[in-house]
């Protein structure tokens, strides 16, 4: 993609002297004049607003005060945190490994053409299409201390009932546990990264005589490493504004003790249920900072990837 | 690979193939094993819409509905189902309005500026295109705020306005991006033609470049379908009042978190997350062969 961009963007405009170049120039204009209008009312208003806010103590109707960094000021004060930086780097840095990897061996075991690996394919990718209430309401279901299928069959071999999201010890394992069913999603980005590799590198490899295991390092992952960034820098986005916790956690999205709530639903809190727009705008804005910081680095850093053969 | 396999297969004795035939069962197995545990939350799900109620709140928690009285009639009772005020069905309406309009609204919208970006040379393109791309990169937790605001100020909350109305003006810049890649990929001898048999710019883009954007559209019509389908977050921020449109996921999520969750009609809400799957899944049924073909996401590696 950042590819694509610098190419739009280098100044290699053919430069056309017909009669039909200010006619182009009107009609280019209308035809992204709707966008235009999108960009400036539904993106740099409201961008400008949020960072006008954010240096405000606001509620968006009577209080509306200037406080200069008080808000961010606030952020080191305030109790709650902690907890929430603790949840959502958890949640990041466990979940995101743990979905690559657990996808990759996934691939791994679908990547052959014997004719049933298809239906299994298209099996391991159905939990990526159920919408997220949906998934929320089975989980609750299904992990409920009374009535739940989870603890109904560890009761039936023998084991102690498992608490799930009812304690605070448990939860994050239970969100975490709950992700793993979207694994076909990346099971399908690892495919077709392999099918991107010749394989007349694995069979001048072999001739070469790298074994299995020397083919996977030196062949597999190399040339999976474009599609393993691009998973990495979308998903890293993705999970530090995560907020689909609101569906399954209980006390609107926070869990017991907070032990879910993450760093999205603590926006969300803030704003619409404690009113505080001023300190939400610049909640928002510093995960911003920390997103964009993180996905400069992964990009700085990103001479591991090999683009090409 | 698998080939060589295949012909290295042929050559060797009975004993290997027994061997091989114990790889293919055990990898077969292993491939099962999965197979069912990811799916066994959502058979799950199935069974109990179609369970009693008695069923649902037996302590025993059984797997299987009882087959000879199988309830289809939860999910004729879910359309009537009252949550503070709202039925499934009318709900089910909002979110079809919404969805009609977007799935017309939003690829006409992108593909307009798409057009421009991709076959149109003018002045300031480049930079409207990079402040485009720029709000890709913007965590979307950034305006969620101010929109909210905004809308509150223009009467637009609890309402279905922010839904669609917003979607008229570019509809989203991701969907641009991906059908910009594509049109790219159309011929300029073919613009150029038409411009020498003096065809209009706006013909130009209806006659000539959307129809070959047929696969691009219809994969962007089906993740607009998704998403506005699955979308429980908007609403969650934009409906506050008691007599706002809910939509269908919306009305699913107020029913299993908020007040008291009668254990008894678990199975209702079971039918409501069946119903609620089965419609996704028919689309990527269908359109299969428009959602795999890599030309529509070719834009988005290297």
């Amino acid at each position: 993609m950042e590819k694509a961009l610098l190419s739009a963007l280098s100044p290699r405009h053919r430069r056309k002297t017909n009669q039909f170049t200010r006619q182009e120039a009107i009609a280019g204009w209308l035809f992204v004049s709707p966008l235009v209008i999108g960009l400036l009312f539904f993106t740099l208003l409201p961008i400008l607003c949020s960072i006008v806010w954010a240096f405000k103590d606001y509620d968006g109707f009577t209080v509306n005060r200037f406080i200069g960094f008080g808000n961010f000021i606030h952020m080191f004060h305030d109790k709650e945190m902690g907890k929430v930086w603790a949840n959502t780097l958890i949640y990041t840095c466990v979940s995101i490994p743990l979905n690559l990897i657990l996808s990759y061996l996934l691939a791994w075991l679908v990547n052959n053409n014997y004719r049933f690996t298809k239906v299994f394919r298209v099996l391991y990718y159905f939990p990526c299409v159920i919408p997220g209430v949906v998934n929320g309401l089975l989980w609750l279901d299904m992990t409920d201390n009374t009535y739940g299928i989870f603890n109904r069959m560890l009761q039936a071999i023998g084991l102690p009932a498992f608490p799930f999201f009812s304690e605070a010890s448990t939860a994050m394992f239970s969100l975490l546990l709950m992700g793993i069913w979207g694994v076909g999603g990346g099971m399908i980005l690892w495919l077709s990264a392999f099918k991107g590799i010749s394989p007349s590198l694995y069979e001048a490899a072999k001739i070469d005589g790298a074994n299995g295991w020397q083919r996977f390092t030196h062949i597999t992952i190399p040339m999976s490493t474009p599609i393993i960034f691009f998973n990495l820098v979308t998903s890293v986005i993705g999970s530090l504004q995560y907020n689909g916790t609101l569906v399954i956690a209980t006390r609107s999205g926070r869990g017991i003790d907070d032990s879910l709530y993450l760093y999205g639903v603590k926006i969300w809190f803030t704003a619409f249920k404690d009113g505080n727009l001023g300190y939400a705008c610049a909640l928002s804005w510093v995960l911003c900072l920390v997103i964009s910081a993180l996905t400069l680095l992964l990009f700085k850093t990103s001479k591991w990837v090999v683009y090409g053969e | 690979m698998s080939k060589e396999k295949q012909i290295a297969r042929r050559n060797q004795d009975t004993q290997l193939k027994i061997w091989n035939g114990a790889k293919v069962s055990a990898l077969f197995l292993l491939m099962t094993i999965i197979a069912v545990i990811l799916l066994f939350p959502y058979v799950f799900m199935l069974n109990k819409s179609l369970m009693t109620s008695s069923m649902v709140i037996d302590p025993k928690v059984p797997f299987f509905p009882d087959f000879s009285q199988l309830q289809w009639k939860n999910y004729v009772r879910l359309f009537t189902t009252n949550v503070q005020g709202h039925t499934f069905g009318q709900a089910l309406g909002n979110t079809m309005i919404i969805i009609v309009f977007n799935i017309i609204a939003i690829p006409i919208s992108a593909s307009m500026a798409a057009f421009a970006f991709a076959k149109l040379h003018f002045k300031g393109k480049n930079i409207v295109f990079a402040a485009m791309m720029l709000t890709i990169m913007l965590p979307g937790i950034v305006t969620q705020i101010p929109l909210y605001v905004i809308y509150s100020k223009i009467g637009w909350l609890n309402t279905l306005l922010p839904f669609t109305i917003p979607n008229l003006f570019g509809g989203g810049a991701l969907y641009i991006f991906l059908i910009r890649q594509y049109m790219m990929g159309i011929p300029n001898e073919l613009i150029d033609a038409a411009k020498i048999d003096g065809c209009g710019y706006f013909r130009m883009y209806w006659q000539i470049v959307m129809p070959n954007c047929r696969t691009i559209l219809i994969y962007i019509m089906v993740n607009v379908f998704v998403a506005t389908w699955s979308d429980y977050y908007g609403p969650l921020l934009y409906m506050s009042s008691a007599d706002a449109p809910y939509t269908f996921a919306y009305i699913l999520f107020k029913n299993f978190t908020e007040g008291d969750v009668a254990a008894d009609l678990a199975n209702i809400r079971m039918a409501g997350g069946v119903f609620m799957t089965i419609i996704p899944a028919i689309i990527f049924v269908i359109f299969q062969r428009e959602l795999t073909d890599s030309t529509v996401t070719s834009g988005l590696k290297g």
